[in-house]
């Protein structure tokens, strides 16, 4: 899932101090379940936000709520009246979410609450760890299933490098190198084969490298036809 | 239908009257809403006293009530159940204590005592008002197995008086000693896992290879103590350490002990200091003085890096110092040690003259024993918490000396913290007392204050299952999270955490917690 962080108290505060009328919308998806920007996050940032105004005396009308995901233009369509009817709208859906609103309401001021961060996995209760960075063209089947473009510091393709020491990565020693676990991995699987073939420099034009990416399912898409008969109907 | 609220005031004697104006919080109350009846009593834990109030509350049909009066365990059940007898659900009173955190603390400034009584009562008026009456359900137990896991000195005594009381009994032995005990004995087996709650679990056994299931009403811990070992780097030298209590046992049947004997504080005193145990200190005192006297010429010396000899012990020590024992005192910097090329010489430097002894013994005791390792283990299965030195931590020191947080679960002996027989033996034969007690029942008694989930809000996000203590909530075939009451407790953990505010525990819903703080705090926000 994607995984995000709130935006430090202060720095929000900044971004909103212009402004009267402020809606903050949170999403119920990615950002609810690793705790970020949920109805139970919306709220407490609302009421935080109320406190710090009430004790440096800024007058501010703040109201909060959440959205089912906040990605998709229908479910933002639903709240549009309480959106236009603010001076700005702090988004705390991820940017993905701030970007939807942004898109549908130009002229209208969308912030993003969060910082969004990556995709992770929550490994215990409050710890979350990335796993992918969306490359846009897998190679785990050939790794022991450990992804060395996200977990390894380098995104090295042939490893170890030479500072990987005690399982550890040389760039920072509390991460674990990404792979000394293929290492393992493909050890525990029969496989330590696997790690004497050379991997020729990956193509990354599928990644973000090659400009903004978009996927389109031919098959999946309206219609000019349907299209024309869903907007006669609305 | 009208909301009818008593308050009741209670003077507890005449501790409250000395700081408070009752008539003024009676005359604010009267001119509260709904509020139909306003009575003024000397002590309501006073059993007599609940009568006339249970009459108003009959005559006048009142539905809720809100009694200023002290802490809530003081007067809760009793208080609670006449109340249920004359009407009122016991989920729609409010106790409001007025004695431990206005009327102590404020002794001395009767105005701001005065203002925090008055905005204390107004904050319960407020929440009395939105409150629901609650049912609680009850479940048959399945059935009335008993099961102690240790069979060690408070093992036994709590198989023996649970059976007794008439409980079937299942002991769970580690090792594989033979026991005269009354009930199944199950050696070489341990708890591996633990499902379900007080009344109705599901226990996991391995016993041996096998792992087996096993259900119980009740369980009670027994685990003992640690290490009976000497650890660290004098186990290396001396082999034939004894713990005190075989010290002891030696001293009281004559055996014959060479001397000199050292006493040493802890199995390992180069490791990590332990919690002072005054029970070995006790129990170290005594065992020296008796074996001085019956062997005054066996030099003695007793070598510790904190010693508190409580109350009377004081006397004893005087007594084994005058008898010429010699109290050594240590440090980290100093902890004893011995050489395995030269066994039988305790080297420690006396921390109060700085100076390197070398202590030839022929006898090496030790006293204080840790907690035992598999108390973690046995926690994490039960889920129940640890207190910091290792022990299972009981529900309170004064009213549940044997309990855990966890209803049906019980704890005695060493298991709580080291301590001697004769404690570890009264406290078994509580914790068996207790578990038959509980077993009796035969029902178990559930819901009332429970989390309860929105489904609609819920996203399934797993937080609730992850948090709970209890595991109580869990995700049902609506790909949505349920609680299962009978395990929940009421503690709240989920619903602070859960991301979407999907659950809210009943009677103290966001609603009924921010009316009430908002009175109490005058303000609007
Ligand atoms: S806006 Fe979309 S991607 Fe972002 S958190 Fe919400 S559901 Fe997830
Ligand atoms: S130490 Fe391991 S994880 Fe770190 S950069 Fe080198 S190969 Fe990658
Ligand atoms: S924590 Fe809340 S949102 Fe998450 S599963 Fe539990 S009830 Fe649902
Ligand atoms: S209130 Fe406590 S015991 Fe009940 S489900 Fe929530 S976390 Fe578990």
């Amino acid at each position: 899932m994607i995984v995000a962080k709130r935006k430090p108290l202060g720095e929000i505060v900044e971004m909103l101090a212009p402004y009267q009328k402020i809606t903050v919308i949170g999403c119920r998806s990615c950002v609810a379940i690793c705790l970020a920007g949920g109805e139970k996050e919306v709220k407490m940032l609302v009421s935080a936000l109320k406190i710090k105004n009430r004790k440096e005396g800024r007058k501010q009308q703040i109201d909060g709520f959440v959205v089912e995901r906040q990605c998709e233009k229908e479910w933002v369509k639903e709240v549009e009246e309480r959106i236009l009817d603010s001076d700005v709208t702090l988004s705390m859906a991820c940017s993905l979410g701030a970007q939807t609103i942004g898109d549908m309401y130009p002229k209208h001021l969308t912030f993003p609450g969060l910082n969004t961060g990556m995709f992770g996995v929550p490994e215990e209760q409050g710890v979350w760890s990335e796993k992918c960075i969306g490359c846009g063209n897998c190679i785990i089947h050939t790794t022991g299933g450990i992804c060395p473009i996200a977990r390894c510091a380098k995104s090295m393709l042939n490893g170890p490098c030479g500072g990987s020491a005690n399982g550890k990565c040389e760039v920072n020693l509390e991460v674990d190198c990404a792979w000394v676990a293929i290492y393992d991995r493909l050890k525990l699987q029969n496989r330590l084969d696997l790690i004497e073939n050379f991997t020729p420099a990956k193509d990354w034009s599928t990644s973000h490298s090659g400009g903004r990416r978009i996927y389109v399912r031919e098959d999946a898409k309206l219609s000019q036809h349907q299209k024309k008969g869903k907007e006669a109907v609305q | 239908m009208k909301a009818k609220i008593q308050v009741v005031l209670c003077k507890c004697c005449t501790e409250i009257p000395s700081v408070l104006r009752l008539e003024s919080l009676s005359k604010l109350a009267s001119e509260s809403n709904n509020v139909m009846s306003v009575m003024t009593v000397d002590a309501i834990c006073d059993g007599k006293q609940l009568a006339p109030v249970m009459n108003d509350v009959k005559q006048k049909e009142l539905d809720r009530a809100v009694v200023l009066a002290c802490h809530k365990k003081d007067v809760s059940p009793t208080l609670l159940r006449a109340y249920r007898r004359a009407g009122v659900n016991e989920f729609m009173v409010e106790l409001v204590n007025i004695r431990e955190e206005v009327v102590l603390p404020h002794a001395n400034e009767p105005e701001r005592a005065q203002a925090k009584a008055e905005a204390k009562l107004r904050a319960a008026l407020a929440r009395s008002l939105m409150l629901q009456p609650l049912e609680r359900q009850t479940e048959e137990m399945k059935t009335r197995n008993v099961v102690i896991i240790g069979a060690g000195v408070a093992g036994q005594a709590a198989a023996k008086e649970a059976a007794k009381a008439g409980a079937h009994t299942v002991v769970l032995e580690k090792s594989g000693k033979t026991l005269k005990v009354p009930g199944v004995v199950m050696q070489h087996s341990t708890l591996v896992g633990a499902e379900g709650y007080g009344g109705n679990l599901k226990l996991k056994i391995r016993a041996g290879e096998k792992v087996e299931s096993l259900d119980a009403a009740a369980l009670v811990i027994a685990t003992g103590g640690g290490w009976t070992q000497l650890k660290g780097s004098l186990a290396k030298a001396v082999k034939d350490a004894v713990p005190l209590y075989k010290l002891n046992e030696q001293v009281q049947v004559d055996a014959p002990i060479k001397g000199p004997v050292v006493v040493v504080d802890s199995p390992d005193p180069s490791g990590k200091t332990m919690a002072v145990q005054d029970f070995a200190w006790d129990e170290t005192l005594e065992t020296v003085v008796e074996l001085k006297k019956k062997h005054p010429e066996t030099e003695i010396w007793v070598v510790f890096q904190e010693m508190r000899a409580f109350g009377l012990s004081e006397l004893v020590y005087k007594e084994a110092a005058d008898a010429g024992i010699k109290f050594i005192r240590y440090d980290k910097g100093g902890v004893p040690k011995a050489d395995p090329k030269n066994p039988g010489v305790l080297s420690v430097r006396d921390f109060s003259q700085g100076e390197q002894l070398n202590i030839r013994f022929g006898t090496l005791a030790f006293a204080s024993i840790p907690a035992n390792p598999d108390n973690r283990l046995i926690a994490e299965v039960l889920r129940i918490p640890m207190a910091a030195d290792g022990g299972i931590r009981r529900g309170s020191i004064q009213r549940w000396p044997v309990s855990t947080p966890r209803p049906g679960v019980f704890v005695c002996g060493s298991a709580l913290f080291p301590k001697s027989r004769e404690a570890a033996e009264a406290e078994g034969e509580a914790a068996g007392a207790m578990a038959s007690a509980f077993v009796k029942r035969g029902t178990i008694e559930f819901g009332g204050v429970v989390a309860e989930v929105e489904q609609e809000k819920c996203s399934a996000c797993l937080t609730c299952v992850r948090t709970c203590p209890y595991e109580a909530p869990f995700i049902g075939a609506a790909g949505k999270a349920e609680i299962r009451i009978q395990a929940c407790q009421g503690c709240g953990m989920c619903v602070g955490i859960c991301p979407s505010k999907a659950i809210e525990l009943r009677n103290y819903t966001d609603d009924q917690i921010m009316i009430e703080t908002r009175t109490l705090l005058g303000g609007d926000f």
